[in-house]
């Protein structure tokens, strides 16, 4: 009975093996799924656990991303702690040893990025709000993060995959290329709010702002992960009457009743953008998403 | 059984070891460790729970003593009832209750092992609540454990009680597990089937020990079982892959020793022999995509039929039993951090017990409840829940009770993950 079993296990897994041409690749967010799409091109097959309209801080682990974990080559998350609530039930339950912390086919892509916000433990509590203590891990909207991050990919893959480590390479080289290219033409289109003040709803936007000289005066949450409260609003509406500030900036995936409460009073512009590449139509890859971005704050209302 | 007892035992082994050479020949990557990078390395990660609520129910006997009057669901009078090892009260008290604190220390063991214990204290001392190290590293979708833990029958057993989305168990889990539910020392083997769908199969071996059912008695007359006496297997399977929603189902079915010892006309009987159950379990959950959780929708049902069948040590009576429920309860995410839930169940829909050719059917009993919780944080949560249902106890008759919580969850330290 016993060996009839093994015999049928064998077979099993012999056969899901022999499927894998391409290196499999999981990311844990869609900007990460489209910047290794970019360095490993035809070589690899990339999933993303979160598609980009999912808020990666509140996924729980479905058995669909155990699933998905499975068969993963590479597992790469953006880390410090943005993954922390599902991530390690969603590779213990894959019950795949290749993916796990640790191994080689596990990246945080977080390690060469220049953090920011990055708390003094000695003075970090969870009063805090949903303060990370590693720090603020949306770095990716800073393109330059994603230079960083490329070539991280690269390295990794090259590892895992040595015959085409050149490939890898050269594909991470065009990718920085293209972002060196881009960014000329962004930093040129954002150069009137260069030295403005915003406010964003979540702090999920201050790398993108500090790249691009924006200041952000304050959050409509008054800490991160709470909701704006009445209070918290009238302080925004003085603090944006004293600024002259005229840009509210927010995920979609965010209420707009607050910054509609806060937009009446200043007349401000509420501005969604995505900050994830995949939800929306214009924003499927990682170098169109910061072009969004970079749209919907440059363009003029109507 | 014993045989396949053993045979669990020895594979179980034989995994754990095949686990530590599987992991043997990959190079290590260093890469930060989010749990525990600001904290110093190597310490396991430390949480806290507390859990406290207050209490009100109008009965005029005190619910929890109805709960154990209940015909068909009552523990066996005659017999020793707490092979426990101690007597604590479980039923909710008028006024304010204390749950104990759970205090969990949780980390990766080595490269083949990751391990979690949890002390349980309260105010009379402290228990185990669990201490168990599950592999890490075993190939072809196998993962193996031993220790003390929740048995993942099912979909609640496994959770802890700050985890349930009403403050209390479903009385068919109360009244057939008792307040811990299926929590033994043991080993589990599970494996991830290498299908298309998510197909999970678990085997577990307990003790056996348990606050109702699978009872030993100390008598010269009855055979000394030794342990383990408990088998249990699951599967559960996720059959789609939505984007914003999962649907799983799971069946189960648990088969362990008991013992009783009736005393009646003058004489007393001893009894050995088999208590099996077995159920079904469906979850269903959506994510609305929307910020702190509004308009994200859960639902959850288990069905729990009990079958006990008993023969007499030097004799030729035999008693048998049968006793079945179910509940069904979905939340809904109203307003942001703020969600409303409703549970209905009912339990002993079959309720009869057989002793002496003679077989007697008891009542059913209901239960609604309706709750609403806020949770300021992922960190803290504020709950009320009002439940009210009919107690069926037997010759006294049936009962009405409304019941009333206000319950206050906070929990410190370490970001736990939660697992579906």
């Amino acid at each position: 009975m016993y060996k009839k079993t093994g015999i049928l296990i064998l077979a099993l897994t012999a056969a899901t093996v022999s499927l894998a041409g391409k290196l499999k690749v999981v990311t844990t967010t869609s900007d990460l799924a489209s910047i290794t799409e970019a360095v490993a091109g035809d070589l690899a097959k990339v999933n993303s656990i979160c598609s980009g309209s999912q808020d990666p801080h509140h996924l729980q682990a479905r058995p669909k991303y155990v699933m998905m974990a499975r068969s993963a080559d590479l597992w790469i998350r953006t880390g410090m702690e943005l993954e922390i609530g599902w991530e390690m039930p969603v590779i213990d339950g894959s019950r795949n040893r290749k993916i796990r912390p640790g191994q080689p086919g596990h990246l945080d892509a977080s390690v060469n990025i220049h953090k920011l916000e990055i708390p003094d433990a000695s003075m970090l509590t969870r009063a805090m709000g949903d303060v990370h203590a590693s720090g603020n891990p949306h770095y990716l909207t800073d393109p330059e993060n994603a230079k960083h991050v490329a070539d991280d990919i690269a390295a990794r893959l090259a590892q895992l995959d040595p015959k085409n480590a050149e490939t890898y390479k050269a594909n991470a080289k065009a990718f920085s290329d293209k972002i060196d290219e881009k960014m000329a033409g962004w930093k040129q289109k954002m150069e009137p709010l260069n030295g403005k003040s915003i406010v964003t709803y979540h702090k999920s936007w201050i790398y993108f702002c500090e790249r691009f000289g924006i200041n952000i005066a304050i959050e409509l949450e008054p800490k991160p992960g709470v909701p704006p409260s009445p209070t918290h609003l009238t302080q925004v509406i003085q603090t944006m009457e004293a600024d002259d500030i005229q840009i509210i900036l927010q995920e979609p995936w965010y209420s707009t009743k607050a910054a509609e409460r806060v937009a009446e009073k200043t007349g401000a512009r509420i501005i969604e953008a995505p900050i994830f590449s995949g939800s929306d139509p214009e924003a499927q890859d990682y170098i169109s998403l910061i072009d969004l971005i970079v749209k919907r704050l440059t363009e003029q209302p109507e | 059984m014993k045989h396949l007892n053993s045979t669990a035992m020895v594979l179980a082994g034989t995994l754990l070891t095949f686990n530590a050479s599987a992991q043997d020949d990959t190079t290590p990557v260093p890469t930060l460790n989010d749990s525990t990078a600001a904290q110093r390395a190597f310490n396991p990660s430390v949480s806290a729970i507390i859990d406290m609520f207050y209490y009100k129910e109008n009965s005029d006997e005190g619910l929890s003593h109805m709960k154990e009057e209940m015909p068909g669901f009552a523990a066996h009078a005659h017999g020793d009832e707490d092979d426990h090892g101690h007597d604590h009260e479980h039923g909710y008290e008028n006024g304010f209750n204390i749950r104990h604190i759970e205090l969990a220390f949780a980390a990766e063991v080595d490269n083949y092992f990751k391990a979690l214990a949890i002390a349980a204290i309260d105010e009379e001392g402290a228990e185990m609540e669990e201490a168990w190290a599950e592999t890490t590293g075993l190939p072809y979708g196998f993962q193996a454990k031993a220790g003390k833990f929740f048995s993942n029958f099912g979909y609640i057993n496994a959770q802890h009680a700050h985890e349930w989305d009403f403050t209390d168990q479903p009385l068919i889990y109360e009244q057939t597990l008792g307040s811990h539910g299926l929590n033994d020392v043991g080993v589990q083997v599970s494996w991830l089937a290498p299908t298309p769908v998510y197909l999970l199969f678990g085997a577990e071996v307990f003790r056996g020990e348990n606050e109702k059912m699978w009872t030993q008695e100390e008598a010269d007359e009855l055979p000394e079982n030794d342990n383990p006496r408990l088998g249990v297997g699951w599967v559960k399977l996720a059959p789609f892959h939505f984007d914003n929603s999962e649907l799983q189902f799971g069946l189960f079915g648990a088969s362990g020793n008991q013992q009783e010892i009736h005393e009646e006309g003058g004489g007393t009987n001893y009894f050995d022999g088999v208590h099996w159950f077995a159920g079904a379990d469906a979850v269903y959950k959506y994510d609305s995509g929307k910020a702190y959780g509004q308009g994200d929708l859960e639902f959850q049902a288990e069905y729990f039929y009990r079958n006990k069948d008993l023969d007499q040590e030097g004799g030729d009576e035999e008693v048998s039993g049968a006793q079945d429920g179910y509940y069904i309860q979905g939340t809904y995410g109203i307003f942001p951090r703020w969600r409303t839930g409703l549970r209905w169940e009912q339990i002993g829909l079959t309720n009869e017990e057989t002793e002496e050719d003679v077989t007697e059917e008891f009542g059913d009993s209901w239960r609604a409840s309706a709750m609403v919780d806020f949770r300021p944080s992922e960190f803290s949560q504020v709950r009320f829940q009002v439940s009210n249902g009919d107690y069926d106890l037997g010759d006294e008759g049936v009962e009405n009770v409304w019941e009333a919580f206000v319950q206050l969850t906070f929990s410190l330290g370490a970001h736990g993950a939660h697992k579906f």
